[in-house]
């Protein structure tokens, strides 16, 4: 019977888990190639957010946490400096809450070259 | 697959489920069968206060692994600003529920005579709790909420008189209580169990609203089998009152090891229902 229910257990954590996501437009696009590192990244969201983290990983190898700096505020529109790290691709992963309650993550990619 | 606060999240829900539920059951049994199960007083005290004592870690467990989820790592379980973030939101409510509702649990459970009626506003308190956020109350419908609350109170009336009746089953001199318990438990439930799937089934309808969205998406499934799942101990609540409890009134002593056994494997189904449903509530997602 134990088995029955580990079994059971364990399959029932096989299912598609998908953060809330209500990310709107980024500033690079998700997937832009751009010809310089831009000076900051933004992000507008469809509803209010308060950030929490936000991650930049540079060729898949340098992780780096921006700094939100005034930016700890329920809002829509975000934008935060960025560190030039030279060309390649930067993923960007940010997490935050909304205003319910629910914790919500996404990220977006972008390469220099 | 979801990650390991995915994990976290469904686990500690999983505790909050069986200690509320169990809690607020075993009380509400307690109330409505005092003469039935006097001869387990004492232990059914205990019990009531392990199982407030479950849900109250399972919620504080929660609570800070939501704050994890806002950094992405442990750190944020302890993170005063995380935590105080999420204090501000309906999430910090429902905490103060669900620590009021079990903390009041723990205590009336130990007071004389009014007490019991404390520990069951307790509970009812901390069950209020689900209707506060979620995907249910979101659909902001006061209706939908207290429709959630009953049927929350009949999955605790069912999960309330599994360890009482599998008890005093298994001790020959309580056999006349056994069966009359079962007995009277079968007349009320006969009303209270098709009333609680009925509520379930027609919130199922107002999330999913599709036949499509229920046969192709993650929650869809998930709920597909929590309902498989609740048939099958359907069936086997359907045998106890209708073959074992009769036989057990008749004084077969065989049936009460039966019922024993029906009752053994009805709680373990009924935990993995309470998994699906706590996975359905923490990582998945409705259908667009």
């Amino acid at each position: 019977m134990k088995k029955l229910t580990t079994f059971a257990l364990i399959s029932m954590l096989g299912t598609n888990a998908i953060a809330h996501s209500s990310v709107d437009t980024t500033t690079p696009e998700n997937g832009a190639a751009v010809a310089e590192v831009p000076s900051e990244i933004s992000f507008n969201f469809a509803d209010d957010i308060r950030l929490t983290k936000v991650n930049m990983i540079h060729q898949e190898a340098h992780t780096v946490t921006l700094d939100l700096g005034d930016q700890t505020s329920f809002g829509r529109a975000f934008a935060l400096p960025l560190q030039s790290m030279g060309e390649g691709t930067y993923r960007i992963e940010w997490r935050g809450l909304g205003a319910d309650g629910h914790a919500m993550q996404g990220g977006f990619t972008f390469t220099v070259d | 697959m979801p990650d390991i606060w995915g994990i976290g999240a469904i686990l500690s829900k999983l505790m909050l489920y069986v200690g509320i539920s169990g809690a607020t059951g075993l009380l509400i049994i307690r109330a409505a069968f005092t003469d039935l199960v006097l001869p387990l007083g004492d232990m059914m005290r205990g019990q009531i206060a392990q199982l407030a004592g479950l849900a109250l870690a399972g919620s504080v467990l929660g609570f800070t692994l939501r704050g994890a989820a806002l950094t992405g790592g442990a750190d944020g379980m302890t993170d005063p600003e995380m935590l105080g973030l999420l204090w501000q939101t309906p999430v910090g409510d429902v905490l103060v529920y669900r620590v009021v509702g079990t903390v009041l649990i723990v205590v009336g459970v130990f007071m004389p005579l009014v007490g019991q009626w404390i520990a069951l506003a307790g509970g009812v308190i901390a069950l209020w709790s689900f209707a506060q956020i979620g995907h249910v109350p979101e659909m902001e419908i006061t209706g939908v909420r207290v429709l959630l609350l009953l049927h929350l109170l009949g999955v605790a009336f069912w999960i309330g008189i599994l360890g009482p009746l599998h008890t005093l089953s298994q001790r020959p001199e309580y056999l006349n209580n056994a069966a009359m318990l079962g007995h009277r438990f079968g007349q009320a439930a006969s009303v209270i169990v098709p009333a609680l799937i009925l509520a379930g089934l027609l919130m199922a309808w107002m999330l999913v609203g599709d036949m499509w969205a229920l046969m192709t998406t993650g929650y869809g499934q998930t709920l597909l089998i929590k309902l498989a799942l609740v048939g099958a101990v359907l069936m086997l609540a359907t045998a106890n009152k209708l073959r074992f409890v009769p036989a057990m009134q008749s004084g077969e002593n065989k049936a009460a090891h039966h019922l024993v056994r029906s009752i053994e494997i009805e709680a373990v189904i009924i935990l993995v229902v309470l998994a699906a449903t706590a996975t359905l509530t923490s990582v998945l997602t409705l259908p667009a």
